[in-house]
């Protein structure tokens, strides 16, 4: 198991107007592909922020991840060996701004491993860039880029190290519809051919069903505690 | 774990890496802040010249000119050796030499090639002169100082040898004595602005005696010890001896000047001068420092989104602040070295353009190695201060809520 957590909550202000999140378990296989879907607003992201060790559940049952117990690394405040967990195991893809804008798409690609300290892999790099079709920006800054091209790197920056979790949050929402199944099915190829596991972030049904990925559906429902959504597979 | 975590040795270069990248790429926001740090700094350090040098070189005038320790003594008195031998005990007297009658104590002098000076006033010296400074006193009565308006009319120098004449009318008949003199040295203008001519107190005495029909020659017996002089030359020990050995020559009933009102005028001056200093360095000092803070605690505000990326691709907390710390470094640095490079052009002009003004050795703007040093030790620590407490507090937010924020 990759990745298993277990009566995991988060809260969000009190009364009517608080939010709550809840997750009684959740497992990622090695390999496996999951969507996460519901409506706008439901806590898709929040649940991501959890998943990707950036946002520390307000209650938690049990965490593992890539063989650590990020339970205790919360509660022990150990920030940087979550930083560290992060660095080599998550790749993220956000809807949009995942690339910084001072350095070239090249230097972007190779973020993670300048990082964490990996040695130069040129082959693996050439074959990335080759699928993306990215070949021809990689002098360019972020800003020379179009939407998709940016996208496109975005997902090339978040695979080149080879984490073991990819992360995509809305990858394709501010994309039109004919590049956004095109770079939804890249992205889904790559993960496969990698044998990496992919948790994408979805309102759109109808392309998660497409793709045929295992799906996570939020329940959400209003009471008098604010609105609780629940995530089960 | 499947794999290593971030090492400190990558972390700390990508990071290194990345706040030069940032800072090369937003060359004209890094540019605004290094110009707008030296548009405050280097005005600074000109002010902290103008202090060290202005205000250094009038106080040094003050202090150093040794024409401010004379008690000079007016009119003509018979000083015994009991009147020389009471001041000379005295601690605030810093140098006394007896002086012949006035009209006795002046000469011609012809240079070889022919020009000449006439009635040129012999200033009786001696070791511990304070005119002197760094000159030595004649040897003997062949040797003279000049003064620099003397050797600039008569056209000599160092080494020349010119001919002092001394004429007195003895029964009708007009006789002239000659004296050679080995010019060794010139007196600064600064310290004798008339003609002079100083020699030792033996040919005053000489002088005096010819004059008066004592003696046949200039070379005459050396003044016996019971000699009584019309005057003397005299100086206080320190500016502070003067007014108080002024009172007591008073209180003998002699008529004495001092440069007492300069002396308080200046030093009145001095304090006014350091009084307005300390104001305007103080309002500039704390201006820069605010400034400089405020700009580089926004400079990382601007940069929140970037700092979360970072974050959330697993960069350290230390990555996280030392970015912005970085890129104020840098700022400092080049911020500093531009000041300090104005400044130095500004003083330069300063020098050249209001030298007319100053002696050698003297600066109106002088920028000092230790007062660089500290602007520019507290322009870095103040900028890792201030850069370092915004990056941790960009360390400590969200970096999902600061990624969505967009």
């Amino acid at each position: 198991m990759l990745l298993d957590l277990r009566d995991m909550a988060c809260q969000r202000g009190e009364g009517e107007s608080g939010f709550r999140l809840e997750v009684p378990a959740l497992s990622l296989r090695a390999g496996e592909a999951v969507a996460i879907t519901g409506p706008s607003g439901c806590g898709k992201s929040t649940l991501l922020d959890v998943i990707g060790l950036v946002l520390q559940p307000t209650a938690l049952g049990a965490f593992r991840f890539n063989g650590q117990d990020v339970g205790s690394l919360w509660a022990g405040r150990q920030r940087d060996r979550l930083a560290g967990s992060r660095a080599s195991g998550i790749g993220y893809i956000l809807q949009t701004g995942g690339l910084l804008p001072f350095i070239t798409v090249r230097e972007n690609l190779r973020l993670s491993r300048t990082l964490l300290n990996l040695r130069h892999d040129e082959a693996a790099e050439r074959r990335l860039v080759e699928v993306l079709g990215i070949g021809r920006l990689l002098d360019k800054m972020p800003s020379a880029l179009s939407i998709g091209e940016r996208q496109r790197v975005a997902i090339g920056r978040a695979l080149s190290h080879r984490p073991p979790l990819i992360l995509a949050d809305e990858p394709t929402a501010s994309l039109d519809p004919a590049h956004s199944d095109a770079v939804m099915a890249l992205m889904l190829a790559l993960v496969a051919d990698l044998g990496q596991t992919v948790v994408v972030v979805s309102h759109d049904w109808e392309l998660v069903t497409r793709f045929g990925l295992r799906r996570i559906e939020a329940q959400v429902s209003a009471g008098p505690g604010g609105t609780v959504t629940r995530f089960a597979a | 774990m499947r794999r290593d975590s971030p090492t400190a040795p990558g972390a700390a270069r990508a990071t290194l890496r990345l706040a030069v990248s940032d800072f090369r790429h937003e060359w004209r926001v890094s540019a605004c802040l290094v110009l707008a740090l030296a548009a405050v700094l280097a005005p600074l350090l000109v002010l902290f010249g103008l202090k060290s040098g202005i205000v250094s070189t009038m106080r040094d005038r003050l202090i150093t000119d040794p024409r401010n320790l004379e008690v000079v003594i007016a009119g003509s008195y018979a000083l015994g050796p009991e009147w020389f031998a009471a001041l000379e005990q005295r601690n605030d007297v810093g140098f006394l030499v007896p002086r012949t009658r006035s009209l006795a104590a002046t000469v011609d002098l012809l240079e070889p090639g022919g020009k000449s000076l006439a009635a040129v006033e012999m200033v009786p010296t001696g070791a511990g002169d304070p005119l002197l400074r760094q000159v030595l006193p004649p040897a003997g009565p062949g040797e003279v100082l000049l003064s620099h308006s003397a050797a600039r009319s008569l056209g000599v120098a160092d080494g020349a040898i010119v001919t002092a004449l001394i004429a007195r009318t003895v029964q009708g008949e007009r006789q002239v004595a000659r004296q050679p003199l080995t010019v060794r040295g010139v007196l600064p203008e600064a310290v004798f602005g008339r003609d002079g001519a100083f020699v030792t107190l033996d040919l005053l005495v000489g002088a005096e005696d010819y004059r008066d029909g004592k003696a046949a020659s200039l070379n005459g017996a050396p003044p016996t010890p019971d000699r009584a002089y019309s005057s003397a030359r005299l100086f206080a020990r320190d500016l502070d001896a003067v007014g108080p050995l002024a009172d007591v020559l008073r209180g003998g009933g002699m008529e004495v000047r001092t440069r007492a009102d300069d002396i308080e005028t200046v030093k009145a001056i001095d304090r006014t001068l350091s009084f307005i200093f300390t104001v305007v360095a103080g309002i500039a000092v704390t201006g820069y420092l605010l400034s400089l803070a405020a700009s580089l605690w926004a400079n990382v505000d601007r940069k929140r989104r970037e700092l979360a990326l970072m974050r959330l691709v697993g960069f350290p907390t230390a990555s996280v602040v030392a970015f912005p710390a970085i890129q104020a470094l840098l700022i400092a640095l080049i911020g500093v070295a531009l000041s300090a490079a104005v400044a130095w052009g500004v003083a330069e002009a300063f020098n050249v353009t209001l030298s007319a003004n100053l002696a050698q050795q003297e600066f109106v703007c002088r920028l000092l190695p230790g007062d660089l040093a500290v602007s520019a030790a507290v322009t870095i620590v103040l900028a890792l201060i201030a850069s370092s407490i915004g990056g941790y507090r960009a360390a400590r937010f969200d970096p999902a809520e600061s990624l969505r924020d967009i």
